[in-house]
């Protein structure tokens, strides 16, 4: 460890930031609602909490290189092992996101466009890739990685990400295969073979971090994955209720910590937090929407850029978005994690997502939703960008509509790259969508 | 200057094959053990695509961004293209392939038994492990739906045919300068391997391997670089352009030279084979691997600059290929980007690129040790 590192790492992270983060979360709690209140909810009171506590920790990123191992992660990763091991976990599709929800993602993107990346490539990637070329972030700086950790249960597109990053940085690059289930069982050779690659990763990434693994820690870190997940799980199973106390605009933006925080104390308490604050909202009959005529389901990636319109839009006409296929894949796993057989269960955990499933499976899931959170419809985002998340929703509308009688919108954009987002078609399609749940 | 002997075509080769009691695998790209399809009696017959299908079958199930190998697939499937076959394999390449094998299972549901498999995506033991374990698995599901069994004996004699058919593959692109074919009469005959049985495929090889050899064929030597070399009148446009293809690394092609195997176990064998293949993006192999792959092959074979000729909305290539185009730069290897649409005919505007880049080709040294040019 560099000492002028850990001095500037500890001065930034641990005294002067949080003390100017603490101001601007007190500057946020005062602020007026920026979204329309006359259709939703006021924002929720742990907003300015979320901000701070994402920050805080971008801000430990900035100032981790040389304090600090860092990895830069997949967000299926299994995280604990690095958790356990005392990296810097970095998310690039979650920097990615933040670009993309603060309207900067073209334009970074378009530097990695500028140096070859087809802009038919995933905007996340492009996006990444045009942060590490250009130095482009609003989180002020991303930390090299000490090794990069791939995971292929969201997609394939991440090994060819990470492959592009490996040789940028000369990082080595640690790949956790696991293998796609097609049926509604993984093959328990499929199984093994992505257990026997988490222990084969280990000695790889204590080699990096410079210390031994710590089973116990690694039990620990595994407990606090596993809480968080099902806290976040229950705040998702709250929006049951009518009226619903979230909407997926809400759960988006307060998914971060799950995503890039799992393994952490502060996440638990922060989730804990929040169902509080839900509940209070049931009691107190507060819904997302003021007006909450219709309950509809979202299927794939955020439009990270257009939030606030879409929330507004379908707000204003009554309609609650309240359960989504991609929040839930951040809790619907946490019965799986198994603290006393962890290496067991972190195998079958992280081959189980819902992207690395089949697209019957992800039916399966949504005609759940449909009875389990009283849906009348679902918006389908067909996003350009994400290929696995995609694939099937034509004959998935087709068979929510046909078989369970409920309205479905196939919804053409791209979760960060808004070049591809036709906002008058989109207004358009959205209205004959309303008009048909009636 | 051509002896290219005659050809079966796909339609001749399948009739003959079911004419003998065989049942028919439709193969999706890219990699999977022919051996074993071969050893239950199926012959393996790729469906690269094809090109020029009415793509309005797929288009109800897949998006329009999706690449044009899956949707055409799709579509023909659906339109009858393959009627004639008994069973469907998917290889698990990418996303997108991945999506069409799922979609066969859940929703589309063809007559046939559909078999997607998982290709590991690294070369560790534990990938090899898994594997022979998939190709176990895949055993069992043939098994249970052609009602064979072969034994052990009968799978090292099927390794053995495609290993020996490979060999001649291999062999066939080392001398593909010296051979008495025009590219794209080379190109019909390796793409034969796609839907030939390995011992008539073996057969043809040999013949033409056997002729004697000729002078090397004068042009602008190129490699091309992509997923399949379509419409194959770019091989007859790259000539009269003044261009010659001596070497690939196309995903039909070159990245399916694969070495024997070594295991005594069939099924580890057939595992070896694979993963020990040329590198390819879809097996994860690292992009500075690729680049000495490239630049290995153009000097060996005199190159003086690489075509990227790729299907749209290919991730595996799209992603390299800023990385790979910078280190061919730097290593003398001047190369050009082309992206197509498997239903798109040749376009004038594709031509005119690769004439641009013969001709600016000549214009540059040649690369360091080259072994010669045209």
């Amino acid at each position: 460890m560099n000492p002028i590192a850990a001095l500037r790492y500890g001065w930034n992270v641990n005294v002067l930031g949080p003390a100017v983060l603490r101001l601007q979360r007190w500057q946020a709690q005062r602020r007026p609602a920026r979204w329309d209140t006359r259709y939703l909810a006021p924002p929720l009171r742990i907003a300015p909490r979320t901000k701070e506590l994402v920050a805080r920790h971008w801000l430990a990123g900035r100032y981790a290189s040389g304090y600090r191992k860092v990895a830069w992660v997949t967000s299926g990763a299994p995280v604990e092992l690095l958790k356990a091991l005392d990296f810097y976990v970095l998310y690039p599709e979650n920097h990615a996101a933040i670009c993309g929800t603060a309207r900067l993602a073209v334009d970074i993107a378009s530097e990695a466009e500028g140096a070859g990346y087809s802009r038919d490539l995933c905007s996340y990637a492009r996006t990444d890739i045009g942060a590490v070329l250009s130095g482009k972030t609003p989180v002020g700086r991303l930390p090299k990685p000490d090794v990069l950790f791939a995971c292929t249960n969201i997609c394939q597109t991440v090994l060819f990400w990470y492959r592009v990053l490996a040789e940028y940085f000369g990082a080595p690059l640690v790949l956790i295969d696991t293998p796609f289930v097609y049926t509604e069982e993984a093959a328990e050779h499929a199984v093994r073979y992505v257990r026997r690659q988490l222990e084969e990763a280990v000695p790889v990434l204590e080699r990096i971090a410079g210390k031994r693994l710590d089973e116990r820690k690694l039990r620990r870190v595994g407990l606090l994955s596993k809480r968080a997940s099902e806290l976040w799980l229950e705040i998702l199973q709250r929006c049951r209720h009518r009226p619903a106390p979230l909407s997926v605009f809400d759960q988006f933006i307060q998914m971060a910590p799950i995503v890039e925080m799992r393994g952490d104390p502060e996440t638990v308490d922060f989730y804990a937090a929040l169902l509080k604050e839900v509940d209070e909202r049931i009691a107190a009959g507060i819904g997302a929407v003021k007006n909450e005529r219709k309950r509809v389901l979202w299927d794939n990636l955020p439009i990270w850029y257009r939030l606030r319109y879409l929330a507004e839009f379908l707000a204003e006409r009554g309609v609650a978005v309240v359960a989504s296929t991609y929040t839930n894949a951040w809790g619907e796993l946490a019965p799986l994690i198994d603290p006393d057989d962890l290496w067991e269960s972190m195998a079958r955990t992280y081959i189980y997502p819902i992207l690395n499933r089949g697209t019957g499976h992800k039916l399966r899931t949504m005609r759940q939703m449909v009875e389990e959170y009283g849906l009348d419809g679902a918006i389908l985002h067909s996003d350009r960008s994400c290929k696995p998340y995609s694939i099937g929703q034509m004959d998935q509308r087709d068979r929510l509509i046909r078989e369970l009688g409920v309205p479905a919108l196939l919804l053409e954009a791209d979760h960060n790259d808004f070049r591809v987002f036709a906002e008058e078609q989109a207004a358009t399609r959205l209205a004959a969508f309303v008009e048909m749940l009636g | 200057m051509e002896l290219l002997p005659t050809i079966p075509s796909r339609t001749e080769t399948l009739r003959a094959w079911k004419a003998q009691g065989g049942g028919v695998a439709a193969v999706l790209p890219i990699h999977y053990p022919r051996a074993l399809l071969r050893a239950f009696g199926l012959l393996p017959v790729e469906v690269w695509g094809p090109p020029r299908v009415d793509p309005a079958p797929g288009a109800a199930h897949l998006q329009p961004y999706v690449c044009s190998i899956v949707g055409n697939a799709l579509s023909f499937l659906l339109s009858g293209g393959l009627d004639g076959t008994d069973v469907i394999v998917v290889p698990h390449a990418c996303d997108s392939l991945q999506g069409l094998g799922s979609l066969l299972l859940d929703f589309v549901r063809p007559r046939q038994p559909v078999f997607p498999f998982y290709l590991p995506r690294g070369r560790r033991e534990s990938d090899l492990q898994f594997l022979t374990e998939e190709f176990r698995a895949l055993y069992g599901k043939l098994a249970a739906a052609t009602g064979r069994a072969p034994s052990e004996a009968e799978l090292m004699e099927s390794i053995r045919r495609e290993e020996e058919a490979d060999g001649l593959l291999t062999e066939l692109h080392r001398r593909r300068r010296a051979l008495p074919l025009t590219d794209i009469a080379f190109y019909r005959l390796v793409r034969a391997r796609e839907y030939l049985p390995a011992e008539a495929f073996s057969a043809l090889a040999r013949a033409v391997l056997d002729a004697p050899p000729t002078d090397p064929r004068a042009g602008v030597p190129i490699l091309l670089s992509g997923i399949v070399p379509e419409p194959m009148a770019l091989l007859d446009a790259v000539a009269e352009m003044g261009g010659v293809v001596v070497a690939d690394d196309l995903a039909c092609c070159g990245r399916r030279l694969y070495p024997s195997g070594a295991s005594p176990d069939p099924f580890r064998r057939m595992a070896e084979r694979i993963l020990n293949g040329p590198p390819d993006p879809t097996r994860g192999s690292p992009i500075a691997e690729r680049l000495r792959h490239l630049v290995g092959m153009a000097r060996e074979t005199g190159a003086r600059g690489v075509v990227f000729y790729d299907v749209k909305f290919c991730e595996p290539e799209l992603f390299d290929l800023p990385l790979l185009r910078r280190g061919l730069q730097e290593a003398g290897l001047p190369s050009v980007h082309i992206e197509v649409d498997l239903n798109d005919p040749l376009s004038g505007q594709t031509l005119t690129r690769i004439e641009a880049f013969l001709e600016m080709v000549l214009t540059l040294p040649p690369p360091p040790s080259a072994a010669g040019e045209g």
